[in-house]
């Protein structure tokens, strides 16, 4: 049979009230019998990580242990330059302007200095984050892959006027976004990386590079210029300015099962390449450009940053239950753990 | 017989039973309710209107917000109105790919309105947190699909936004492995339950004729004794081709409507069994894509596309006049439409009835005041 001419049946099926049965009490304590054989697996039992289990310790003990997050997903809108050369992908062509549903993002095109013509890159880029709905439409619609939906979110502040983040605090390297998404951005990287090759040539001087300067000196009057020294800001919305920022701190709590995903990918981009006779050095340079040693940035996370000094941004790709935690982290949560079992005990 | 006054009060539209801001101005003589008027409106956020001024596939995520527990079933609804008023065809893997998404949905809208209603009813949190323990494996395999838990924004003009791959499939699948134990124990936790059965048995009576007069829909509708369900009624997408059971209760009583939604629940649970198994042999993409999605331009016309919500019956109205949005945008929300109803259900009985009622009928505000 095929699909198209199945023919479903079913039938209309009062439910039971069992009405008559006698009752003494026996349907509070069949009731009751459950809740105990689920209460002692949840106190006893193992955590929980398959989908399928209905009973056990369900629980995430949430800023020490985090659930990782699906490379799909979204909450706040960033922008992407490239390592290498620090041009920026957009090209001011407007298209996520016009779809956003809410209407959050403005984009002020750049102009060259010397003819006064618009030229494919964006002088200004404000997203207002307190209004926008993460529905990633701008993601989708962006032909030249520069808007894309970033993975941190913890976004409280108590400052306001900050939600409305500015181009340069917009800005992320594309390695950053690699190191959440890792198969998505494989998926498009050849495309866009051959669109911003086509778009640097139109663009006359340094125009699409180094925009944290130019716009700090014109400080853009919603956003408040916040203070470049992450330690010093402390908690709070968004990645500081420093579009250089080491890359390394960001990739540092991927989960293993995204970086083993990113380092197969890398290594087939390589195998790629070294196909047609490449010098090992060349793969070097790439691996220099993107800046991420995943190896080393995990070793070194714990002490590179302290949990209070960490820039959000920095934390978002989020390590999965129990096997990324940092060791700093895992001794911590034990610890406390240890400590409720001994006064349990007690 | 001693004579009392009628006293009225205000529940709400704050407090923990009313499931959102919803104000219920009672009168009672003593503790008896002799009269309920639902005052709603709290929560109107302008959203047919917003729908007239946004582009058609600008208005999609703003159906999330509608009844948000099941946004995959909101934006599938949308999405078939405009596929309709438009000539869009969806290809077949997409149509199971939705179904897939509406019955997860109907599994954890259920499971949690059920927690939520014996919570009203006395059994703090223990079935709530069960009914939210099954929502939260479901949302997590929302969120590795679309991207977000509550507000997927799945939906597109002829299909959906991304495919669902292997590791969906298996993990949807270890979900189910554990769905028949837990309808199992989220059924024997309360349904024989002597107090539950007090709190819920000749409660809250809907009769037939009446539930008809009020067009009432869904469980409730299904619970007093009329078997309608959309899904079997008037087929959308491809629930033709599934095997699968219509509940309905006898009563229409609390009681029946807890029956008739665990039921469901297990119904829901066949209907992906079967789903997944045809689900390879379907043909097309997860789209069709000939569609222009953001400068869909529909020809002048009007279309109402309707679904079975966990709620009732979804329906959206849209007329074009040929532009790239809607000249009238309407919604035909479940929630808002059961919940008139609710004074009749209420009348007679003690005030505490009122709230395991009104949770009986599952109300979302999002959805009843748009």
């Amino acid at each position: 049979m095929t699909l198209a001419n199945r023919q479903g049946t079913g039938a209309v099926v009062p439910v039971e009230r069992n009405d008559q049965r006698f009752r003494a009490g026996q349907g509070t304590a069949a009731g009751l019998s459950i809740v105990f054989r689920k209460f002692r697996k949840a106190l006893f039992g193992k955590p929980n990580s398959d989908r399928s289990d209905t009973e056990g310790q369900f629980n995430v003990q949430y800023p020490e242990e985090r659930l990782s997050l699906p490379e799909a997903y979204r909450n706040m809108p960033i922008l992407l330059f490239d390592d290498a050369t620090g041009h920026e992908l957009c090209t001011s062509c407007f298209q996520c302007e016009r779809v956003c549903p809410p209407q959050v993002i403005h984009i002020t095109q750049a102009k060259d200095p010397a003819t006064g013509k618009p030229v494919p890159s964006a002088a200004e880029f404000i997203i207002e984050y307190d209004t926008c709905m993460s529905c990633g439409y701008c993601a989708e619609v962006c032909p030249f892959d520069a808007i894309k939906m970033d993975h941190d979110y913890e976004l409280s502040t108590s400052n306001h006027p900050e939600l409305d983040v500015n181009y340069n605090r917009l800005l992320r390297p594309v390695s950053y976004y690699e190191t959440i998404a890792p198969t998505l951005w494989n998926d498009v990287r050849e495309s866009a990386m051959k669109k911003l090759q086509n778009n640097i040539k139109r663009r006359p001087g340094a125009i699409g590079v180094d925009h944290g300067q130019k716009v700090g000196a014109k400080a853009a009057p919603a956003a408040v210029a916040r203070p470049a020294d992450p330690a010093g800001a402390g908690a709070s919305a968004v990645v500081p300015a420093a579009k250089r920022a080491p890359v390394a701190a960001i990739g540092k709590t991927m989960s293993e099962e995204k970086l083993a995903k990113l380092q197969s990918i890398r290594a087939d981009n390589q195998a790629k390449r070294g196909g047609a006779g490449a010098p090992v050095d060349s793969a070097h340079a790439v691996e220099a450009a993107v800046g991420v040693q995943p190896d080393t940035a995990q070793v070194a996370a714990p002490d590179a940053a302290t949990p209070g000094s960490v820039a959000p941004g920095a934390t978002g790709p989020v390590a999965a239950v129990g096997t990324s935690m940092s060791e700093e982290k895992r001794a911590k949560l034990e610890a406390i753990r240890a400590a409720k079992r001994a006064q349990g005990g007690e | 017989m001693l004579k009392t006054e009628e006293l009225r009060i205000n529940i709400g539209p704050q407090h923990p039973s009313t499931h959102g801001v919803f104000r219920m101005l009672v009168t009672v003589d003593g503790e008896t309710l002799v009269d309920l008027k639902p005052v709603f409106g709290y929560l109107h956020r302008n959203h047919e209107q917003l729908g007239e001024v946004n582009s058609y596939l600008q208005n999609m995520p703003f159906t999330d917000r509608l009844d948000y527990f099941n946004s995959m079933i909101n934006n599938h609804a949308y999405a078939r109105s405009v596929e309709m008023l438009a000539g869009i065809e969806v290809p077949e893997r997409a149509q199971y790919i939705r179904v897939i998404m509406d019955e997860l949905s109907r599994i954890l809208n259920h499971a949690t309105a059920l927690g939520f209603m014996l919570g009203d009813m006395g059994a703090w949190q223990t079935a709530l947190l069960w009914g939210l323990r099954e929502r939260e494996k479901i949302l997590d395999l929302f969120e590795y699909v679309s991207g977000a838990r509550m507000m997927c924004n799945y939906a597109r003009f002829g299909g959906v936004a991304r495919d669902i791959d292997d590791y969906f499939i298996t993990e949807t699948r270890k979900l189910m492995d554990g769905l028949p134990h837990y309808f199992d124990d989220f059924e024997g936790l309360l349904t024989n339950s002597e107090i539950m059965l007090a709190r819920a048995r000749n409660i809250g009576v809907l009769p037939k004729e009446l539930a008809l007069s009020y067009s009432v829909t869904g469980p409730v509708l299904r619970a007093s004794g009329v078997p309608y369900d959309i899904r079997r009624a008037e087929p959308y997408a491809v629930y033709d081709r599934f095997d699968f059971d219509i509940p309905v209760g006898t009563v229409g009583d609390v009681y029946d409507r807890f029956l008739v939604r665990i039921a469901e629940m297990r119904q829901a649970y066949r209907i992906l069994e079967q789903a997944f198994q045809q689900l390879p042999e379907a043909g097309g993409g997860h789209i069709n894509p000939k569609v222009k999605q953001q400068s869909l331009k529909p020809p002048i016309g009007e279309a109402y596309a309707r679904v079975e919500s966990p709620k009732g019956e979804l329906g959206f109205y849209l007329v074009s006049d040929g532009t790239g949005n809607a000249y009238r945008y309407k919604v035909r929300a479940p929630s808002f439409i059961n919940l008139t109803a609710l004074a009749d259900m209420c009348k007679g009985y003690k005030l505490a009835d009122a709230m395991v009622i009104l949770g009986s009928i599952d109300i979302v505000m999002g959805e009843v005041d748009r």
